[in-house]
């Protein structure tokens, strides 16, 4: 009975039933009712090892370099990020401290780590279901990784910072930069879905 | 023309892997997820978030969101003094930027998930796309409010000179970020085919 379901799709955002496109490499294709995304292929993985391979190799001078100096009369302050990370449980707001490094920080990283958790035995030649909890995790993820907005509220924080006092910026922000750079591209180039289309080429 | 929808013909999605099944099954053999047709409580975990992103908007806007010592004297600021300050020093871009992230954005899209909450009840299926393209926006936007919190929690990292100057946050900065969390939240649970649905 389930053969009979084989060609038929169902759109994820109206829950109409379509019959499942021709699976290609080149074209996308869209719910004809609401015009959701119904299928696109992303590319190979090989490129997508390669970046996500990259980012992780800039994050960690990314963490370690200092971010940025400050000046106040006579006092220099150096920050690195790895000090984001520990001076939070000094402070008084805690949770929300812990809550901000990790959906800024860590979860990226963890991501992409879970990119080479899935692309890697693929790779090999193991089959789809067997990295089917992982990419359930990135999946869930995928909405709660905020990056580029912790990139965005760096700069905000320096421009803020300049009016108050002498402001340097290190080489770490340089180096964070281009990891959430090549850490977008990266999430930008992985289609989760193509793992299971993949399987059933 | 007519569309036939997969609660019509009995069918269910696995959301996980694609694939089609008949509706009496509860788990995919492909992947082993659980297969729901709908959530019976999305609606009700929507009206939930909603009801405590609308709340919580009240002391976010209100109360301090961040305080400033300078050798001892204490400057406390809230969300709109923020932006008021950066427009006073004519960083008009981020000023614009942070206005729209942690004032115009939040309120937009607490209108809109009570918007798709009254198309859902009151069965507007003449709604249900244009419905559908603003739950797209809002999905999109959602986690860009999270900016101020951002900017306040790497200010407190940046500044910590001890007596001479200091950062802390204050009570507004959890209550935006419950503000921000719930309205993702409640974003999340909500489920557009239950637009598309006619009884």
């Amino acid at each position: 009975m389930s053969k009979n379901f084989k060609n038929l799709t169902i759109c994820k955002d109206c829950g109409l039933v379509l019959n499942k496109p021709e699976l290609d490499y080149s074209h996308e294709f869209h719910c004809p009712r609401c015009n959701s995304l119904i299928y696109k292929f992303g590319q190979d993985y090989l490129t997508v090892l390669l970046f996500a391979f990259s980012s992780i190799i800039l994050f960690i001078p990314a963490v370690t370099l200092p971010l940025m100096s400050l000046e106040i009369l006579d006092l220099t302050q150096r920050t690195t990020l790895v000090e984001t990370l520990l001076i939070f449980f000094k402070n008084g707001y805690t949770a929300i401290s812990i809550l901000i490094t990790f959906i800024g920080i860590v979860v990226p990283l963890f991501m992409l780590l879970l990119i080479l958790i899935i692309l890697i035995p693929l790779r090999i030649g193991k089959k789809a279901k067997y990295v089917s909890a992982p990419l359930k995790l990135y999946e869930n993820l995928l909405e709660w990784q905020m990056g580029e907005i912790y990139m965005i509220s760096i700069v905000v924080a320096i421009i803020k910072l300049q009016k108050m006092a002498t402001l340097h910026i290190g080489l770490g922000f340089y180096f964070f930069f281009a990891f959430l750079v090549m850490m977008s591209f990266t999430m930008a180039l992985f289609n989760p879905y193509d793992v299971w289309n993949d399987d059933e080429l | 023309m007519s569309y036939k929808s997969d609660k019509d013909l009995g069918l269910v999605l696995c959301t996980h892997c694609n694939s089609v099944f008949k509706v009496e099954e509860k788990v995919c053999n492909k992947c082993n997820s659980k297969l729901k047709q709908r959530d019976k409580y999305s609606l009700v975990k929507t009206l939930n978030f909603t009801i405590i992103a609308i709340i919580f908007l009240f002391p976010a806007n209100i109360l301090t969101m961040m305080e400033v010592t300078t050798l001892g004297v204490i400057e406390k600021s809230t969300i709109l003094d923020g932006i008021v300050y950066f427009f006073e020093t004519k960083s008009y871009l981020i000023a614009v930027v942070i206005f729209f992230a942690s004032i115009i954005v939040p309120i937009f899209k607490l209108l809109v998930l009570l918007y798709l909450l009254y198309t859902t009840k009151y069965n507007k299926i003449y709604l249900a796309r244009n419905a559908t393209r603003y739950y797209r926006i809002i999905k999109f936007i959602g986690k860009w409010s999270m900016i101020d919190i951002f900017v306040v929690a790497l200010m407190i990292v940046m500044v910590q000179f001890g007596n001479l100057s200091n950062i802390t946050a204050g009570p507004a900065a959890i209550a935006f970020t419950v503000v921000v969390i719930s309205t993702m939240l409640a974003t999340e649970s909500f489920d557009t085919r239950l637009l598309w649905d006619k009884d």
